[in-house]
């Protein structure tokens, strides 16, 4: 093949999907976006034959040069600014993106063409200088760490551009160049080689994929939330995420770029608010989130920019969502057609439907009860139990069959054992990240961080009711109870959906057949779902098992296996949704 | 540097633990871990309960005495210093990817990651192998200072291919030598050696 007149670079205009393997998967979305006639800022996309011939030669391929300022030529056409100058300066978005995504492939550096030229442009056109001095702090920063692969040095925000570039220099040992297209030339080649990084070179050998199919690059033009009234950013979700309600929910910051509403420096305002300032942005939007929706067959997060009255959508996948959410949206999507019924069983798993149905606080209770303290929420669950402030006061106590709720100014590995021996823990300093905060996740204790200092000592020795999920200690042990999996409508509608699908039955303990049951909480090693397999297979005379590790995966499997006709578990849906899940022809795990 | 002040310390770290694991994280030989520690409650400095050690209180207080002897020289060394600032640094991050790791944030409310979203935990370990490919280069300064600090930059690399090998555990789990069992115990020797406490 003639080199020089190879095309490296394709436009992702929507006018043509090109196959992922020549684009990857971020490009692929972008065109799919364009060709579905939704609003993207401009793009074009290196191929991955391009990476392939770099990672051949050690240089870039005979044409991609003059093939890369023509793609930028294109974006400066269509966003009418210019990359490196005034006075409406071009900046870029620089991403990797295989057609399987995988680990260690570089991160997104944003900004790119922000220099003190550029930096100048910018605050004239957003009459906002110490926006623009952010942004190219924020891109030497990125710059640094994803492209020169440094820890950065704090860049104090009174110095000035090129002393940060020097304390990155001495730091990284290497250079971040003034002139844009240098910028361009090292993250491009940055990109490229993340296709052999030790993470990435791990993951192909661990998962069969080849080593010679490289990365694409995916090259975009920034807009701007900032510019005027008109101007904001945020993010919508086509369903609530968190109680699954079939509108729309999101949050708006006008006058706004991407990374303050992550920074949390700004309060962002309901969806609705864009009705006063961008009323047909938000129309589009909306549109957007149905259309996007029904294409890709799931609930979606969309992030967007409105640059002066235009709607631009940045990025869009399936949403993250919470238990009760998971259950409303599979449910109403598989009533409205949108996806069938065995999907709908794959949207949900055994653990969030656990979640849903653990014993939690009644409101009444808690409303009528003394709060003692409260603080952030760092783990939801509830605990009851005795005050104690010393760690190994709570290991020996635990032991002796006392429920202990460990109360700490803050936690360090010193408080591990009290922590793992505690039924809730309470701090009195510390953030959602701090130790407590952390440790306590991972042991699924409901924690409660940040009560004020010299809040907690007083209550040592008395008997409290922690719910993690409102951050609030109450006085005394209030009333528990699980809610009850029959009363929810559509927790029944799941119920039927995965009956239908295996042809094992589960009862509550109530309900089950006394004769022929299995109880293995009389056999030594079936509380473990690894050992649960061999003993649930050398049964003999039953037709169902009750106890042990029944209601796990490996339970609920080898009961199938074996043949068995029921397993008794409450909750029942749960172990149901697994049975559903085991017996479905490609494995629910997706 | 005295074995006795590093078996205590290492118990410090590794509070109940055996003489095999005090012995993994100072670097040690676990028998003779062993006899200092079976010395140590001799002497009242450490207390035993079926195999596992545990520091009394007053020989706690001793050993936080002891760090300025131990360690003053490298507490003026500019290199080492350098690196420890990295070291909090890069902590700010770890802390709150692990958060991310253990939460998900659902329009602005957190709510506990069941793990249940593959791809997010795949980019959440995919972040950590990122934060620690620079990070390793904190560790290396560290070790050339303090070369017995090695242990930790192995530690983190072992539990890292792990996590990464599909064994999630290996993230967080607090009993297990996980990413952040061990990140934490080489932060907590770090405070030590400096002499300062922890934050939060």
């Amino acid at each position: 093949m003639n080199a020089s007149s190879t095309s490296w670079t394709l436009a992702l205009d929507g006018t043509a999907l090109p196959e992922k393997f020549l684009i990857g998967g971020k490009a692929w979305s972008i065109a799919r976006m364009r060709s579905l006639g939704l609003p993207v800022p401009p793009a074009f996309v290196i191929t991955t034959r391009a990476c392939v011939e770099f990672l051949n030669s050690g240089r870039f391929p005979q044409g991609l040069e003059q093939q890369l300022a023509d793609g930028v030529r294109g974006l400066e056409r269509q966003t009418g600014r210019t990359f490196g100058s005034g006075p409406q300066p071009l900046l870029l978005s620089v991403r990797s993106g295989a057609a399987v995504s995988m680990p260690g492939m570089m991160d997104t550096v944003l900004n790119l063409g922000i220099n003190d030229l550029t930096e100048r442009a910018l605050a004239g056109e957003c009459a906002d200088e110490t926006f623009a001095r952010d942004t190219h702090r924020r891109f030497i920063e990125l710059y640094a760490g994803i492209v020169l692969k440094a820890t950065v040095p704090e860049l104090p925000p009174g110095l000035t551009p090129p002393e940060w570039r020097a304390a990155v220099a001495s730091a990284a040992g290497a250079v971040i160049p003034e002139d844009v297209a240098g910028q361009l030339r090292g993250a491009v080649h940055a990109v490229f080689d993340s296709w052999n990084s030790r993470r990435a070179k791990r993951y192909r050998e661990h998962h069969g994929i080849a080593h010679d199919a490289g990365t694409a690059v995916t090259i975009q033009a920034m807009v701007f939330g900032n510019l005027d009234e008109r101007s904001g950013t945020g993010v919508l979700f086509s369903r609530n995420p968190l109680s699954g309600a079939p509108e729309p929910y999101g949050e708006y910051l006008p006058r706004a770029q991407g990374e303050d509403v992550v920074s949390g420096k700004f309060t962002p305002r309901p969806l609705a608010e864009m009705k006063l300032s961008v009323p047909q942005a938000l129309q589009e939007l909306l549109a957007a989130a149905q259309t996007l929706e029904q294409a890709n067959g799931d609930m979606q997060d969309i992030e967007f920019t409105v640059e002066r009255d235009r709607l631009y959508l940045l990025q869009t996948r399936a949403a993250k969502r919470a238990p009760l959410a998971a259950v409303c949206c599979a449910v109403d999507m598989a009533r409205e057609g949108r996806i069938d019924e065995a999907t709908a069983l794959t949207r949900v798993t055994p653990e969030q439907l656990r979640t849903l149905l653990s014993p939690q606080l009644s409101a009444r209770n808690a409303a009528a009860a003394t709060v003692l303290a409260s603080g952030e929420s760092a783990c939801p669950g509830v605990g009851i139990g005795v005050v104690v402030v010393d760690s190994d006061e709570a290991e020996r106590r635990a032991a002796n069959g006392e429920a202990i709720v460990l109360a700490r100014p803050t936690t360090s590995p010193n408080d591990l054992h009290g922590m793992i021996a505690a039924c809730a823990v309470i701090t009195e300093q510390g953030g959602t990240t701090s130790h407590a905060a952390v440790v306590s996740r991972a042991l699924g204790r409901p924690c409660i961080v940040g009560c004020g200092a010299g809040q907690l000592t007083a209550l040592a020795g008395r008997v409290v009711t922690v719910d993690g999920h409102a951050g609030r200690v109450y006085a005394d042990a209030l009333e528990v109870a699980a809610p009850d999996e029959q009363a929810n409508e559509r927790l029944r509608a799941l119920a039927a959906w995965a009956q239908a699908r295996t042809a094992l039955k589960v009862f509550r303990p109530a309900d089950a057949p006394r004769d022929g049951v299995a109880d293995l909480d009389k056999i030594p090693g079936a509380e473990d779902p690894e050992r649960i397999g061999q003993i649930i297979a050398a049964l003999t005379g039953v037709r169902g098992a009750r106890g042990g590790a029944i209601a796990s995966v490996e339970g609920v499997r080898a009961a199938i296996d074996k043949g068995l006709e029921f397993i008794v578990a409450e909750p029942v849906l749960p172990a149901l949704l697994t049975a559903a899940q085991v017996c479905a022809p490609t494995n629910a795990k997706k | 540097m005295q074995d006795m002040h590093l078996a205590l310390h290492g118990l410090a770290i590794k509070k109940h633990g055996t003489p095999a694991e005090v012995a993994a994280v100072v670097g040690l030989d676990p028998a003779r871990v062993e006899a200092l520690l079976t010395d140590a409650v001799a002497r009242g400095r450490a207390v035993a309960n079926q195999g596992k050690y545990l520091l009394t209180p007053t020989a706690r207080m001793a050993l936080d005495g002891e760090y300025s002897r131990y360690y003053g020289k490298l507490r003026n060394n500019a290199a080492y210093l350098a690196a420890n600032e990295a070291f909090e640094r890069v902590n700010v991050a770890l802390k709150s990817l692990i958060t991310d790791w253990q939460t998900l944030d659902l329009g602005g409310e957190k709510v506990p990651n069941d793990h249940s979203d593959e791809a997010h935990d795949g980019r959440c370990i995919d972040r950590l192998g990122a934060l620690h490919e620079r990070a390793d280069k904190v560790f290396a300064s560290l070790a050339e200072q303090l070369p017995r600090l090695q242990i930790y930059r192995d530690k983190l690399l072992a539990a890292l291919e792990k996590a990464e090998d599909g064994a999630h555990e290996w993230v967080s789990d607090v009993r297990i030598d996980s990413y952040h069992t061990v990140w934490f115990e080489l932060h907590e020797d770090l405070l030590r050696i400096a002499g300062r406490e922890r934050v939060e």
